[in-house]
């Protein structure tokens, strides 16, 4: 079950490379090329996506709905070679860092293949019977449509070498020595799969199934449909609009193996929430369902766990480390880091998706084993969230130590998801309304009334003063008005938003 | 009041208060809505109440100012600004403001003649401008629309993109937020009409968000938010330039900031619950309807500055006729976006969200349903 991803250039040696290694290791070699036929011969138009994205057309819903299609079909082709290789076995693939496709599977390993671009001009020559300007032009251009692909696909800077475990340079080193070097690498206990990992194949497969069977049929091809699976339970969510053809979706996933259970919600838009332990009679917990509600949004829930079977998350030394790295060194690099179905259904996990059910704003739920990187690694970068609330983390530590974790991992996914980030403590103030949010709108009132009952009661001397002539006098009265303006809206804006947020219409 | 400032600046009676109220309010929910400023809607609809061209799109470039300041904070935190885009668009757009205001200044009295007593030669220049570049515009997204209906293209042309990209004109700069790399000519160039014409008719975003996508190639999130950016500046640029000549009517603004900065809260939210081809489609019609109302206009200006000949009597009619249907235009396009906005506030009342469905075959429920 081992995945070997190689990130590549037209033209360069990565192909190649992947082969060898393939043949070296006994693992079964896939190219994008080849996915991409398949996915073109079950109807998705992977040919009309790329042009779109290459054209830099944004994509109209029809077809950012073929992306999730063509996502959902790359992710299941790949989670189905893995399983069926068996323990001791697995795949390599080669394309672009289709690793990013496939969050929480963190035994990958990331090859970026690079080539010297001389010799790439040279085989787009021979293979392409080009001039010599023909080919560079042409190896350019392949290589721009690549890097928007990426960054359009999966959100993320191509050449960024982050995303890579190691990169191989064909300028230095033989294809075959090169293979050597990975087959080598591929047996370092990080790159191992463990029973928790098999787990989130199985996870990805299940959602990626359900999300080609909802694409694949006639009834509910157009639905913007999210779905996440962990351990059967299968939840999906899609937009109101989507209503009426949604209500086939159970009827289409019938058939389809390893559904234990299936929750639909109605969302425009996702909010995940993020703590260790859950308690849906918490203020806070309310507080996060009243924003839900507020914005037609599916809750999320992930428990982020640091240490598998423990009732309270040990972070390891570096909490930034995965805990399997750690503790993969005391296993020989096979870690039995699944927990019993008691310890992952307990810390109010259960209760808090029964409350979220009831109120209809059920999303996914999941388990996070680690730290915060182990954390942004499961999330992916081109999910759609509207806010990510982080609510009690990392409680074995003390007060201090805790919160200044909390503050890291709130920074960590700002930079890394790209959305608001807030605290559970910070909901309330943020997005509900409160008496501190009555008092300053109370405050702005009166601020308002103020300017405006100024301004047309001394109609006259306001104008005279803004058109005085003479050059000293204009500029005063330009400064005036330059710093009058924003002043102005920020009083009327806010008061005009505290209203509208106390009408729940944000 | 003094002669002069009676001349420029109108009295400010319940009826003018109220009806600048509704103009503000119909901007704000249309510029909320479909992501432009919504002055092409409130310039015409102030010179319609009696408010001098250049006293309104310098009033209206003040209200922009604080209003862009507020949106594009938003939008930073959302990580759609570019602002080093928005900082070389700048540069030129702050020449193109100051040519604005210059010719502006010429046809309000700086060159005598050109109906300058009247503000007719300004108000034409204003009305010419507003038809002929807003009419293109609209035609523009009708034709995206009718193309999208037809399902053979994805979204907007990237034929001018394409273009570009090939003739490579350096210094070729990378803007990191937008991911496009574009000629540092073409960004000025485009800087310089978005300011002429944010100067001009107090319509910078028509312009600079179009050009951004089409011409650069910027996703449209971004543009929106960058061109919020730079409306910012080019807001305070303007609202100096004209505070400094002494047009802006600071009345005028605050009544503005009244109904708008409510209307744009419901507009925005209008977006999150309409389909895209419906905000585009309601947008297009607007901005067409405005068009004609502007172009009713225009015979009478015409008439001010002798170049047609027929009774002035007549004038209050083609007033009247514009003053309508530039009604009609702002009161249809916010009923509509109203429609939308409360049916959806009211629906999303009735949902009960979470539908549970059982799997037959094998089915074994960790967690207990409840069923709508």
């Amino acid at each position: 079950m081992q995945i070997i991803c190689i990130s590549r250039y037209s033209y360069g040696y990565g192909k190649e490379l992947a082969e060898k290694l393939a043949a070296k290791l006994g693992y079964e070699c896939i190219g994008r090329e080849e996915l991409t036929d398949q996915a073109t011969a079950s109807g998705i138009p992977v040919g009309k996506l790329e042009m779109a994205i290459m054209k830099r057309h944004a994509l109209s819903e029809e077809l950012a709905i073929e992306m999730d299609r063509f996502k959902a079909f790359l992710t299941a082709s790949l989670c189905e070679k893995a399983l069926n290789s068996g323990p001791n076995g697995g795949i390599v693939y080669h394309g672009r860092t289709v690793h990013l496709i496939l969050p929480g599977l963190t035994h990958i390993m990331r090859v970026r293949a690079i080539a010297d671009m001389e010799d790439r001009i040279e085989m787009a020559m021979q293979r392409l019977h080009l001039t010599r300007e023909k080919a560079k032009s042409y190896n350019e251009q392949v290589d721009e449509d690549i890097r928007r692909w990426v960054r359009f696909f999966y959100n993320v800077n191509w050449e960024d070498p982050s995303l890579y475990d190691v990169t191989i340079n064909s300028a230095h080193l033989s294809i075959e020595n090169a293979a050597s070097a990975l087959m080598h690498m591929a047996q370092l206990p990080e790159f191992q799969v463990t029973p928790a990992l098999k787990q989130t194949i199985e996870d990805l497969l299940l959602a990626s199934r359900c999300r080609t069977a909802i694409g694949n049929d006639e009834r509910t091809r157009e639905v913007k449909a999210t779905v996440r699976a962990q351990k059967g339970n299968v939840s999906i969510t899609y937009l109101p609009r989507h209503s009426r053809q949604a209500q086939y979706i159970p009827q289409i996933l019938e058939n389809i193996q390893g559904i234990r259970s299936l929750t639909c919600t109605v969302a425009t838009t996702n909010i995940l929430c993020i703590q260790e332990e859950f308690d849906p009679g918490a203020p806070s917990f309310q507080h996060l369902i009243e924003v839900a509600e507020k914005w037609n949004a599916a809750v999320e829930l992930i428990r982020l766990a640091a240490q598998q079977g423990a009732g309270s998350a040990v972070e390891p030394e570096d909490h930034n480390a995965p805990l399997t790295e750690r503790s993969a060194k005391d296993n020989g690099g096979i870690l039995d880091d699944v927990p019993d179905s008691k310890e992952e259904l307990g810390h109010g996990l259960p209760e808090a998706m029964n409350k979220l059910i009831q109120v209809g704003r059920a999303g996914a739920v999941h388990t996070v084993y680690g730290g915060a990187q182990a954390l942004e690694g499961r999330l992916s970068k081109t999910e759609k969230y509207s806010l990510i609330v982080v609510g009690d983390v990392f409680m074995s530590r003390g007060a201090a130590v805790q919160k200044r974790m909390k503050r890291d991992l709130i920074s960590l996914l700002i930079d890394h998801i790209h959305v608001p980030v807030i605290g559970t403590e910070d909901l309330k103030e943020q997005y509900l309304f409160g008496p501190k949010q009555w008092l300053e709108t109370i405050g702005y009132a009166i601020a308002s009334a103020l300017l405006y009952m100024g301004v047309l009661t001394y109609q006259g001397p306001i104008l005279q003063f803004l058109s005085t002539p003479g050059t000293q006098h204009r500029i005063i009265a330009a400064i005036a008005i330059g710093l009058f303006a924003p002043v102005a809206a920020f009083i009327i804006g806010g008061l005009a938003h505290n209203i509208l947020k106390a009408a729940k219409l944000e | 009041m003094t002669a002069e400032m009676a001349n420029l600046f109108i009295d400010v009676t319940w009826s003018v208060a109220i009806q600048m109220m509704f103009l503000g309010f119909i901007g704000g929910i249309l510029s909320g809505f479909i992501g432009s400023g919504g002055a092409f809607f409130m310039t015409p609809g102030m010179m319609n109440i009696g408010v001098m061209g250049p006293v309104a799109v310098a009033s209206n470039i003040t209200h922009k100012f604080g209003k862009a300041m507020v949106g594009s904070k938003k939008h930073s935190e959302l990580g759609n600004v570019d602002k080093k885009l928005a900082f070389f668009m700048l540069i030129t757009a702050a020449v193109g403001i100051r040519l604005a205001v210059w010719c502006m200044k010429i046809l309000t009295g700086g060159g005598g003649g050109h109906g300058a007593e009247t503000g007719a030669g300004a108000n034409l220049y204003i009305s010419l401008v507003f038809v002929i570049i807003l009419l293109l515009v609209s035609l523009s997204m009708l034709r995206d629309i009718l193309r999208s209906r037809k399902g053979d293209e994805t979204g907007p042309s990237t034929r001018i993109v394409n273009f570009l990209d090939k003739l490579r004109l350096h210094p070729l700069i990378y803007f990191p937020v937008a991911d496009v790399r574009v000629s540092l000519w073409v960004v000025l160039i485009c800087g310089l009409a978005t300011g002429y014409l944010a100067g001009t008719i107090g319509v910078g975003g028509f312009i600079g968000v179009p050009a951004m996508i089409y011409v650069f190639g910027v996703p449209a999130a971004v543009a929106a938010g960058s061109e919020l950016y730079l409306a910012m500046y080019m807001g305070a640029f303007g609202a100096l330039s004209y505070a400094f000549e002494g047009l802006v009517d600071i009345r005028m603004t605050m009544l503005l900031f009244a109904g708008s900065l409510v209307g744009v809260y419901i507009g925005a939210y209008g977006t999150k619950v309409v389909k895209e081809v419906i905000i585009r489609l309601v947008t297009a019609v607007i901005i067409v309807l405005c068009v004609i109302s502007r172009a009713i206009a225009i015979p009478m200006y015409l008439q001010q500055l002798g170049v047609l000949h027929f009774d002035p009597a007549y004038n209050s009619y083609f007033n009247s006729a514009s003053k309508a249907m530039l009604y009609v235009a702002g009161i249809s396009g916010g009923a509509l976006i109203l429609f939308f906005v409360f049916k959806a506030y009211f629906q999303r009342k009735k949902i009960q969200a979470s539908l549970t469905a059982k799997i037959p075959e094998g089915a074994v429920r960790q967690f207990s349903t409840a069923s709508a």
